[in-house]
């Protein structure tokens, strides 16, 4: 393994890494590329929809063809009766309003009389009445209509079903080849768009790959490893907040990063992501495209692009729009539309965001919290904002989440469903997962590997059943038996 | 039988399909849901006013009302999107509108160039100076930015007046036509309505979502991959366009302009107008902020003018709007377009009260 210098770059080669910067380039095709795998991913989908759009308004074309041959073909009694019922039910229902008013007046000169100690037998009566009135009023609309049905049914006596039969068998085979040169249309369509997409991908890998071979290869990690820390330092002043850590994530585990308060946990964390540059130690990764990358070269917004996402400890989702909306905001880099597109609002906008829809729907319904799509995140429960935040942290195709006490705040049986939860996104998705928690139930259940930290110092660092039995990290938590 | 094919049971034989008529209006009420053509509406609506006002249908001093609101709107908008969208705030409007009448001036009076041409300098200045703003906003936030732009304004101002202290621009040609002063509503109001409707893409955009999430919080934004620079950038850049543009509408309508004395249109009492104006309307809504600069710019001469009390002592006017600010901000912290919304819901309450005095409860 060998290290990279630490040689301090010129100004020339700052002002050149300006205008010719490969990294630069590498994004931009990444970008392009990722763009085009998820309108891969969408596109059956899409068609699908479409298809079935297209069906349904033949469909209702040809019902309507259809309506006056089945009139004459049906049993003229079923359909008077059927029409009937209808008809009184939407009575009944205006009905009811009245009967209210009635009860409600009664109800209030019932009160009116008690308070001034009157007898109230005279509004007893009175709604007796009413009532009588009403219900003499229904038997005479029912009559009406029993004498309009019995009318209908002498002037349409006669049921006729061979029109009936012989349109729709003729209608039915129309349909059926309709539906079937559609279906073919649509996947000769679906096959030749992938194709088109496929070949995108192939350009576009070509087109990294000889921008990559001209960029010398940085290092590499240990087989395995997706995430190497080494010696790390982060130092607030005189405040040593992290101090020379060091540890290896593998790929595809869960990683658990303890400690008692103030530890520097949250400080490993924004060091990773970039939100602190870090005083010293370096932090390799191997990106998306499998790549090494030394994590100090990139901004803090660019991080999100090499597959690293991550949540917050208190939930930080923009109240104002949608629960669907926020999962978008995660993709704000895929976009290919640049602002004067969205300014114009042209209808690109819109197909691009549908294609992200799409993706978002299917996480969402994985998380489980597919009802709450249209809600806004203002008054939503603390339980299901959790959630709503890692299903933003899944948006963007990462390698690695890191989730900042993704417990907190939780009750005990929503902390068990985040155990199979967590385990379910890994599997899933293959991703890895470094999470910092408090709840110790938590980690001891759902981490492979777990690091110990006390000051900024690693304590321990190993499977569950070694941290607990280690004596160091029982100190840090419960202090130093004294004999005495 | 398949009963779905019928579309309702009735007595008489005929299963009715809907006519021409009702399929066309189907298809105009699914447009009309389309915000863009609300704007547009509102447009034609506006001009069919103003002319009722010049032909004096209407009074005619409401015309000069209507047709300042509508020029101050356009930069009333642009504070919107920054304010309620970008979550920053700045006192530098004045300034920005003079970008806007200056570069009319120079353009037109100096260099007999056409109006339009003037507007399109005034938008390649206004990117400028909102680039130097929008890099300044990354380093500084909240009451230090407002303070910063505030003395970047009275920058501005200062140049205005060593430039030329009053000015005053000849008769407008647009396509060989000269414009008449009743007639500069037909370059204005349109502009308003371009500017509705880019700001209602924007901010329904990705780009409206990523400034929302960066006014919520920094962090989630940056951790999303939302760049700071960019999108504060981009704000302070529309910021300042639209208040160069509405700058340009300004001189149109008045003619005339002057620095001194902190009276004229770039002055900081303008800035302060327009924030005003927003936290009235409501600083998320583009209704709204056209509601409150109508407050702020329209109300005194069109109405609170022809109260005896109003025009006897014009000092009152300052007073009430004032009030209002206070009003507002204690009550209806989302502006005028809150109090609607709560007006809105307010009012089905009353029906469903007005239902239950006469029927009683639902008791199911």
């Amino acid at each position: 393994m060998a290290k990279i210098s630490a040689n301090k770059p010129s100004l020339m080669d700052k002002i050149t890494k300006i205008f010719n910067n490969p990294q630069a380039k590498l994004i931009s095709l990444r970008k392009k590329l990722q763009w085009v795998e998820t309108e891969k991913q969408a596109l059956p989908e899409i068609y699908e929809s479409k298809k079935q759009r297209k069906l349904g308004a033949i469909k209702s074309g040809y019902d309507a063809k259809l309506s006056s041959a089945a009139f004459k073909a049906c049993d003229k009694e079923e359909y008077a009766t059927a029409a009937f019922n209808e008809k009184m039910q939407k009575y009944d229902v205006k009905a009811y309003m009245q009967h209210r008013a009635v009860n409600h007046a009664l109800t209030k000169s019932i009160f009116a009389a008690i308070k001034k100690g009157e007898d109230y037998s005279a509004a007893v009566s009175k709604h007796d009445a009413a009532i009588q009135a009403l219900k003499a009023k229904r038997a005479r609309y029912e009559e009406k209509l029993l004498s309009e049905k019995a009318a209908f049914i002498k002037r349409n006596n006669t049921a006729d079903d061979s029109e009936y039969v012989a349109l729709k068998a003729k209608l039915q085979k129309e349909y059926d080849a309709i539906e079937s040169s559609i279906s073919e249309k649509y996947n000769v369509e679906l096959e030749k768009k992938t194709a088109k997409l496929n070949a995108k991908i192939e350009k576009l890998n070509a087109d990294i790959q000889a921008v990559k071979s001209t960029i010398p290869a940085l290092k590499s990690l240990p087989e395995n490893v997706l995430l190497s820390v080494k010696g790390l330092k982060m130092y607030f002043g005189g405040l040593k907040a992290v101090d020379d850590l060091t540890f290896d994530v593998k790929k595809g585990e869960i990683f658990g990063l303890i400690g008692p308060n103030g530890a520097g946990k949250t400080t490993v964390f924004n060091c990773i992501t970039r939100f602190y540059n870090a005083t010293g130690g370096d932090i390799y990764f191997e990106n998306k495209a499998g790549e090494v990358v030394d994590m100090r070269d990139f901004k803090v917004h660019d991080v999100i692009l090499q597959g690293i996402s991550r949540t917050f400890q208190n939930v930080e989702l923009v109240k104002e729009i949608s629960v669907l909306e926020n999962l978008l905001v995660a993709c704000t880099r895929e976009y290919q539309s640049n602002f004067w597109v969205h300014a114009l609002g042209l209808p690109i906008v819109k197909k691009e965001e549908k294609l992200l829809k799409v993706k978002a729907m299917k996480i969402l319904k994985f998380m489980g919290i597919e009802n709450y799509a249209s809600w806004l995140a203002m008054g939503l429960p603390y339980g299901i904002l959790k959630k709503v935040e890692i299903a933003r942290a899944l948006m963007s195709n990462a390698k690695l989440i890191i989730m900042d006490e993704p417990a907190a705040g939780l009750n005990d049986s929503e902390t068990a469903e985040l155990t199979q939860t967590i385990r379910k996104i890994r599997d899933e998705f293959n991703v890895t997962i470094l999470l910092v928690e408090h709840d110790m139930g938590l980690v001891m259940s759902v981490c492979d590997t777990v690091c110990a930290i006390s000051f900024g110092k690693m304590l321990a660092i190993g499977t569950c059943e070694e941290i607990q039995k280690n004596k160091a990290v029982q100190e840090a938590y419960l202090g130093v038996e004294e004999d005495e | 039988m398949d009963k779905k094919l019928f579309n309702k049971y009735s007595f008489d034989n005929a299963n009715k399909t809907p006519g021409f008529g009702k399929v066309v209006g189907e298809q105009v009420k699914k447009q009309l849901k389309n915000p863009v053509w609300h704007y547009i509406l509102f447009g034609i609506g506006v001009l069919f006013l103003l002319t009722l006002c010049i032909n004096k249908v209407l009074p005619y001093s409401w015309y000069g009302g209507f047709v300042i609101t509508a020029a101050y709107s356009i930069s009333s908008i642009g504070f919107c999107l920054l304010m309620g969208y970008s979550g920053m705030a700045s006192l530098g409007t004045g300034g920005f509108i003079g970008i806007g009448c200056y570069s009319i001036y120079y353009v037109m009076t100096l260099s007999g160039l056409p109006f339009f041409l003037g507007i399109l300098v005034a938008i390649v200045i206004a990117v400028v100076i909102g680039v130097i703003v929008g890099f300044i906003s990354l380093r500084i936030e909240s009451i230090y930015l407002v303070i910063l732009t505030l003395g970047l304004s009275e920058i501005l101002r200062n140049v205005y007046v060593k430039l030329q202290n009053a000015i005053v621009i000849g008769k407008v040609e647009i396509f060989g036509h000269t414009l008449k002063s009743t007639e500069t509503m037909y370059v204005i109001i349109p502009v308003l309505v371009i500017v509705m409707i880019i700001t209602y893409n924007i901010i329904s955009s990705p780009t409206g979502r990523a400034m929302l999430a960066m006014k919520n919080s920094t962090a989630a934004a940056q951790a999303m991959g939302i760049s700071l620079l960019k999108y504060r950038l981009m704000a302070f850049i529309i910021c300042t366009v639209f208040a160069a543009v509405s700058g340009s509408m300004i001189i149109l309508r008045n003619g005339s302009e002057t620095a001194s004395n902190g009276v004229g249109a770039y002055a900081l009492i303008t800035s302060l107008n327009v924030l005003a104006a927003v936290i009235i309307g409501g600083y998320k809504s583009i209704w709204g902020a056209i509601f409150g600069t109508f407050v702020m710019y329209g109300l005194s001469s069109t109405i609170l003018q022809r109260i005896e009390l109003f025009a006897n002592h014009p000092e009152l006017i300052t007073i009430v709007s004032g009030v209002l600010v206070i009003v507002v901000v204690m009550f209806y912290p989302g502006g005028l377009a809150q109090l609607l919304a709560g007006l809105k819901i307010k009012i089905k309450g009353l029906f469903k009260k007005m239902k239950e005095a006469k029927y009683g409860k639902d008791i199911g």
